[in-house]
C-alpha cells in the first residue's frame, strides 16, 4: 500500500516538473502534460493525420506475428541446441556474438530484403524479440538440477517424459522471463522499424507528426505508447510471477 | 508384503573418462545380496560406492561383468523391482509432498485417486501428515528425505537402494531418520542396499557390512553384524566392530587421501 502511494506521489511530482519546465519553454518544442489529452483527442479526430485505429490495428498485428515467430523460433533453436550437445558447443558462440552486435545496424538489410512494408517491420522484430528467448531457453536447460533427472530416469521416464515433466517446468521461470523480454523487445523493434521508414502503422504516424511540427500530437502518441507497453508489460510480469511461484 | 529380491553382483568394473586419462572407479566387484537383508557399502569418499549403487540400480553400465536382480541381468532402471533414493531428495519443487510421492506412480499410469491413497498412506506414518499439501521449499531438510523415501517406497519394489540418504543431515536428525527406517524395514521386509561412510549408521541399521578399498573401489570385506535392533552403539558387541571397521577403513582412507594429493 505504501509502495503504491509513493509511486504515485513520485509521478505526480514528475509531472507538476515536467508542466512547470514546459511552461518556461518554448511552447512549440516543450509539451506539457496538460496539453497531451486535448493533443490527443486532436489526433483522433484530425484529417491532417492518418486515421489512427488502422495503423494501431496494423502495428498490432506486427507484433503478434513478429512475437509469434520469434517465440517459435527462439524455442526451436535454444532447445535444439541445447539438447544437442555437439551442435550447441558449435553454434553457441556464434549466437552469443550476433547477440552482442547492435541489432539497429541489421535494419537497412532488412528493408533491402522485404521492402517498405510491414514485412521488414515484422522481420526486425522477430530479430529483437528471437535472442532473449533462445537465450533463456540455454540458459533454462543449463539450470535443471541433474539430480531431478537421475530420480525420473531411475523411476523409468524415457527421455520424452523427461522432457515434459521434470524439464519443462524446472526450466519454466527461467523460460518466462525470456519470454517477457522477447515480448518487450519484439514491440521495439516494430516500433523502430516503422520510424526508421513506413508508410503505414503507429511509429509512422509518430512520425508523421513530428515531421509536420505537430508536436503536442507527436508527444500523446508517444504516452499513448509508453501507456500501452507498460500494461502489457505489467501483465507479463503478473504472468512471470504466477509461473515463478508455481514452479518454485 | 514384499519378500525382497536377491542381487547378484558379479565382478564389475568402470572406467570414466577425464581430462587427465581414464580413472578406474570400480574394480572386479563381486557381492552377493540376499532377499530381504539390509546391507551397506561403506568406503573412504571416491571408493566407487555410489557407482556400485548406480549399476545395480541400471543408471551406470559395467564395463565388466554383469548384475543380477531376481536372476535376470539388469540393462536399466526397473522401477518395477528397484527404487533409489539419493543424498539430495532431489523433490520437485513445483509439486506437493503428496504429488511428488506420487511422482513414479504417476510415470506407470496409476490413477490420481490410487496415488493419492497410497502416498498418504505413506506419508501418514512417516511423521508427514498434515504437510502432504506443502511444496518441498516448506519442508525441513529431514522432512524433504522423508519425502523423498516415500516417493521411492511408493513405487513398492523389492529392493530399495539408498545413496547416502542421511549425509546432508545434521547429526540428531541421522540418528532419529536411522531410527525410523529400521521401523520401515521391520514393517516391510525389502532388500536394502545402504550406501554410507560413517561406521555408526552403517553398525545400527545393516545385517551386513561390505568395507571397500580406496579407488579403484574393491570390495576388503564384509562383516556381519549379529545385533539385534534397537541397538545400542555403546554396548560392547558394538563397539569390537567399530574397532574392526575403523581399522579396515582407516588404512583405505589414507590411501585415498594420499591419492587425493
Amino acid at each position: 500500500m505504501k509502495i503504491w502511494l509513493w509511486r504515485a506521489l513520485v509521478l505526480l511530482a514528475a509531472l507538476v516538473l515536467w508542466e512547470a519546465a514546459a511552461r518556461m519553454l518554448n511552447p512549440i518544442l516543450y509539451v506539457g502534460p496538460s496539453r497531451l489529452p486535448p493533443a490527443l483527442g486532436r489526433v483522433l479526430a484530425t484529417r491532417d493525420l492518418p486515421p489512427l485505429a488502422d495503423h494501431v490495428w496494423l502495428t498490432l498485428a506486427e507484433i503478434a506475428a513478429a512475437y509469434a515467430l520469434a517465440v517459435a523460433g527462439g524455442l526451436w533453436v535454444g532447445f535444439l541446441l541445447g539438447l544437442r550437445k555437439t551442435l550447441g558447443r558449435i553454434y553457441e558462440p556464434l549466437l552469443a556474438a550476433l547477440y552482442a552486435v547492435p541489432s539497429v545496424v541489421w535494419y537497412p538489410s532488412l528493408m533491402l530484403f522485404f521492402g517498405l512494408g510491414p514485412a521488414s517491420k515484422i522481420a526486425f522484430g522477430v530479430l529483437l524479440g528471437f535472442f532473449p528467448v533462445t537465450l533463456a531457453v540455454l540458459a533454462g536447460i543449463r539450470q535443471v538440477p541433474a539430480t531431478l533427472i537421475t530420480v525420473a530416469e531411475s523411476m523409468g521416464a524415457g527421455s520424452w517424459t523427461v522432457f515434459r515433466k521434470v524439464m519443462l517446468p524446472a526450466m519454466a521461470s527461467t523460460m518466462v522471463g525470456g519470454l517477457r523480454t522477447g515480448l518487450a523487445l519484439s514491440v521495439v523493434g516494430v516500433l523502430v522499424g516503422e520510424l526508421l521508414g513506413a508508410r503505414a502503422g503507429l511509429g509512422y504516424v509518430i512520425n508523421y507528426a513530428y515531421g509536420l511540427m505537430m508536436t503536442a500530437e507527436y508527444a500523446a502518441l508517444v504516452v499513448l505508447v509508453a501507456a500501452a507497453v507498460l500494461l502489457l508489460d505489467g501483465a507479463g510480469s503478473l504472468f512471470e510471477a504466477r509461473v515463478k511461484r508455481w514452479a518454485g | 508384503m514384499i519378500a525382497g529380491a536377491p542381487i547378484v553382483v558379479d565382478g564389475v568394473s568402470k572406467r570414466y573418462e577425464t581430462p587427465s586419462g581414464p580413472v578406474a572407479a570400480v574394480d572386479g566387484v563381486s557381492l552377493t545380496v540376499r532377499p530381504g537383508e539390509f546391507i551397506s557399502l561403506l568406503g573412504p569418499s571416491g571408493c566407487g560406492k555410489s557407482t556400485v549403487l548406480g549399476m545395480v540400480g541400471g543408471l551406470v553400465r559395467p564395463d565388466v561383468g554383469r548384475i543380477l536382480i531376481d536372476g535376470d541381468p539388469i540393462s536399466g532402471p526397473n522401477p518395477k523391482k528397484v527404487a533409489l533414493v539419493f543424498q539430495d531428495p532431489g523433490l520437485f519443487p513445483w509439486r506437493t509432498a503428496l504429488d511428488n510421492v506420487g511422482f513414479g506412480l504417476e510415470l506407470s499410469g496409476v490413477t490420481a485417486t490410487r496415488r493419492r491413497e497410497i502416498a498418504l498412506g505413506l506419508l501418514e506414518p512417516m511423521g508427514l501428515k498434515g504437510f502432504e499439501a506443502k511444496y518441498p521449499r516448506e519442508l525441513s531438510g529431514g522432512m524433504r528425505q522423508r519425502v523423498a523415501i516415500a516417493r521411492a517406497l511408493a513405487l513398492d519394489t523389492p529392493i530399495l537402494l539408498m545413496d547416502e540418504p542421511f549425509g546432508a543431515l545434521d547429526e540428531q536428525t541421522r540418528l532419529l531418520m536411522g531410527e525410523w527406517l529400521v521401523e520401515i524395514r521391520r514393517r516391510t521386509a525389502r532388500t536394502i542396499v545402504f550406501v554410507t561412510h560413517s561406521l555408526y549408521e552403517a553398525i545400527a541399521l545393516s545385517d551386513r557390512i561390505a568395507v571397500m578399498t580406496a579407488r579403484p573401489g574393491r570390495i576388503k570385506d564384509v562383516l556381519d553384524v549379529p545385533l539385534p535392533y534397537p541397538r545400542a552403539l555403546d554396548a560392547p558387541e558394538a563397539v569390537d566392530l567399530h574397532a574392526k571397521l575403523w581399522a579396515q577403513l582407516r588404512e583405505e582412507s589414507l590411501r585415498a587421501m594420499d591419492g587425493q594429493r
